[in-house]
């Protein structure tokens, strides 16, 4: 029972840290908390599904979808932070604008798609939907196993753009130094909106396998995450990627193993639990940097 | 001329009680305002949704006169709680203050052991559909209810399955932060001892959880012949799916949470097989049912569940009581205490003293068509 409760955590943490990782690099680049991130993972999954139901199939419909879940970040980067930026409005007033594009979000989300619970079109995932994976005692859906790949090549991915392209080292310069990127010729403001498309794209790509995995898509979906989501970014370390994904799969581990030997009643108790005592030992994070106080 | 005369009165005493039928019945001119507090979107949406559709129903067939409230105007004033106990509150705080007759709901439990207090101190009757948690009716003296408990239910779907499937051992996955779910553990737990049949793991959830698979593997390894589902509809479809994905092969049983169609279009193939005790049956042979289910399909493209089923009924006592004088709200509360049997969709009904309601409960299997008596 525990190597599959532990495979379980493993499937869980996967899509833990896909939406976490975005996250964290806008965290990183901006230094703000971008709360319309879960909204951004909701309304993708519901585009995803009107484009499964329009016809497309499931991976064309997907790939559109996490293209526009990058556009709509770079519209929430125009709306809700570029104006503020301008005006070195510092972090909290960016936070509450980017509540209230979640909010409106969610407003459009409702009026197209309507309340309650929806599900993408049977028969959408084929032969993946059915039957079980056997591997020892292990037992797994086909579907497990590519949303699994899917959520670790996207995360390889990212970390091959981070440490071995130009942009990857622009973000980074960014996240460093936003003055001092200025200064060496970069442009801030493109850097910024390919950060918030990777992050929203990431986020988005998220809400579609969650939505697949469970066979649910609700307006809801995007508060369900949002504070595991939060909860990771912090245990990891704020703006750290590795340390993300190092959560992530923590929080998964956390959340099946308390259900296994302690009761699925104190599950969210026990895995915050958990949390808390990693930040008293680590303040910063498991990979977060130490915070420097300075006269 | 005298034998005239007797003509002449004996065709008044036939004719007499045919004007007044003709007029509309003796409550003919008098509107009587009845609060609907129903939670049509949030995540009751589904249920609330169904009782507003059978309460426009209703309204069509009492226009129609397929209700018979006795010539009275019954207007139904829906308002959406959208599953936020703050604003079932605020609306029987409204209906308990603009004349309203009779309050008809809320939807959910754990709303009605809020709210109900609040209706009880203004004097407000209250009818409530779909409530089946325990103590709803011991809230105040006019608090009745015509959904059947789920203690009215569940050991007797128990005591057939047992006697079905001869089950020794049994585990229960339930909701441990709702009223409604947390009842339907306790009644089921108590339902399994009186049937000697030992419960091996229990297993919680929070509402709007989507993922059951660490929960379920845990069952999986206890091997219990029977799997216990204390759920509302959206958690119970993925526990199904999701049982049947961990390979959990053993018979499922629920309560009325599980009694709508649409668990068998969502659960699809899982549901195959899941007995449910319930309130309604859609296929039951009570007079008007079969006219109800094929006004309603017409109406709203889909079969009634128990919710729009019980709701309707509702209309229908409010109707009988109206019909027996009842237009305010301690006439209903009078009334509803010496109503005799009143013949409704769910079969025939009376209220108890208890003011819970005496009705026929419905035992029945998920079967690939839609559901067949258990």
């Amino acid at each position: 029972m525990l190597a599959q409760q532990l495979a379980n955590g493993l499937f869980l943490g996967a899509v833990y840290a896909l939406f976490a990782i975005g996250y964290t690099l806008v965290f990183g680049v901006l230094d703000i908390l971008n709360l319309a991130h879960a909204a951004i993972f909701m309304a993708t999954a519901f585009a995803a599904i009107a484009l499964v139901g329009a016809g497309l199939p499931l991976a064309l419909a997907i790939a559109i979808a996490v293209v526009f879940a990058g556009l709509l970040g770079i519209a929430l980067d125009r709306v809700a932070f570029a104006p503020l930026r301008a005006r070195n409005a510092g972090t909290l007033v960016p936070l509450i604008s980017s509540i209230g594009v979640a909010i409106a979000i969610g407003g459009v989300a409702r009026g197209l798609f309507g309340p309650g619970e929806h599900r993408f079109p049977s028969g959408t995932l084929g032969p993946l939907g059915e039957g079980r994976i056997h591997l020892g005692a292990l037992a797994f859906s086909g579907l497990d196993i590519v949303i699994l790949g899917v959520a670790l090549a996207l995360m390889g991915t990212l970390a091959y753009v981070m440490r071995a392209t130009s942009l990857g080292r622009a973000i980074r310069a960014v996240a460093e130094d936003r003055v001092a990127a200025a200064l060496l010729g970069l442009d801030l403001e493109r850097t910024i909106a390919l950060t918030f498309f990777i992050a929203s794209a990431l986020g988005g790509a998220a809400g579609i396998l969650i939505g697949l995995q469970y066979d649910s898509v609700s307006l809801e979906m995007g508060s369900r995450i949002e504070l595991k989501g939060l909860a990771i970014v912090i245990l990891g370390g704020m703006g750290s990627i590795t340390g993300a994904v190092i959560g992530a799969f923590i929080l998964g581990a956390v959340e099946v193993l308390s259900v296994a030997y302690i009761t699925s009643s104190y599950r969210d108790a026990v895995a915050f639990g958990v949390m808390f005592a990693i930040l008293v030992l680590r303040p910063s994070g498991l990979l977060g940097k130490r915070a420097l106080r300075t006269a | 001329m005298q034998l005239r005369s007797f003509t002449f009165i004996g065709l008044l005493a036939v004719l007499a009680p045919l004007a007044t039928l003709a007029a509309g019945g003796p409550m003919t001119g008098k509107t009587v305002k009845i609060g609907v507090v129903a939670d049509v979107t949030g995540s009751a949406g589904a249920y609330g949704t169904s009782q507003k559709n059978a309460y426009d129903l209703a309204t069509d067939d009492l226009k129609a006169g397929r209700i018979d409230a006795g010539g009275a105007t019954l207007t139904f004033d829906i308002e959406d709680a959208a599953s936020d106990p703050a604003q079932v509150i605020n609306l029987i705080q409204k209906f308990s203050t603009d004349g309203t007759a009779l309050l008809l709901g809320p939807t959910l439990s754990a709303e009605a052991k809020k709210a109900d207090p609040i209706a009880v101190k203004a004097n407000l009757t209250v009818l409530a559909t779909s409530n089946t948690a325990q103590g709803i009716t011991a809230q105040g003296p006019c608090v009745f209810r015509n959904s059947l408990a789920e203690e009215q239910v569940v050991p007797e779907a128990m005591s057939k399955a047992a006697r079905a499937w001869h089950p020794k051992t049994a585990a229960i996955i339930y909701g441990d932060d709702n009223q409604f779910t947390k009842t339907d553990f306790e009644i089921f737990k108590n339902a399994l001892e009186r049937e000697h049949i030992a419960l091996v793991d229990t297993e919680t959830y929070h509402t709007g959880d989507v993922d059951f698979k660490a929960q379920l593997t845990n069952i999986a390894s206890k091997k219990p012949d029977m799997l216990v589902v204390g759920s509302l509809l959206e958690e119970a479809v993925k526990i199904v799916v999701q049982a049947k994905q961990s390979g959990i092969k053993t018979h499922l049983i629920g309560g009325n949470g599980l009694n709508s169609p649409k668990f068998i279009s969502l659960a699809g193939d899982a549901g195959t097989g899941v007995v449910i005790g319930a309130a309604y049956y859609l296929g039951n042979n009570y007079a008007g049912n079969r006219g109800f289910v094929d006004r309603y399909k017409k109406k709203f493209g889909t079969g009634p569940d128990q919710f729009a089923a019980q709701a309707y009924a509702a209309a229908q006592i409010v109707a009988s009581a109206v019909k027996n004088g009842a237009t305010a709200s301690d006439q209903f509360c009078a009334t509803f205490k010496k109503l005799n049997v009143v013949q409704t969709v769910l079969g025939p009904v009376a209220f108890q003293g208890s003011r819970d309601v005496r009705a026929a409960s419905a035992i029945v299997r998920v079967t690939k068509n839609g559901f067949a008596y258990f």
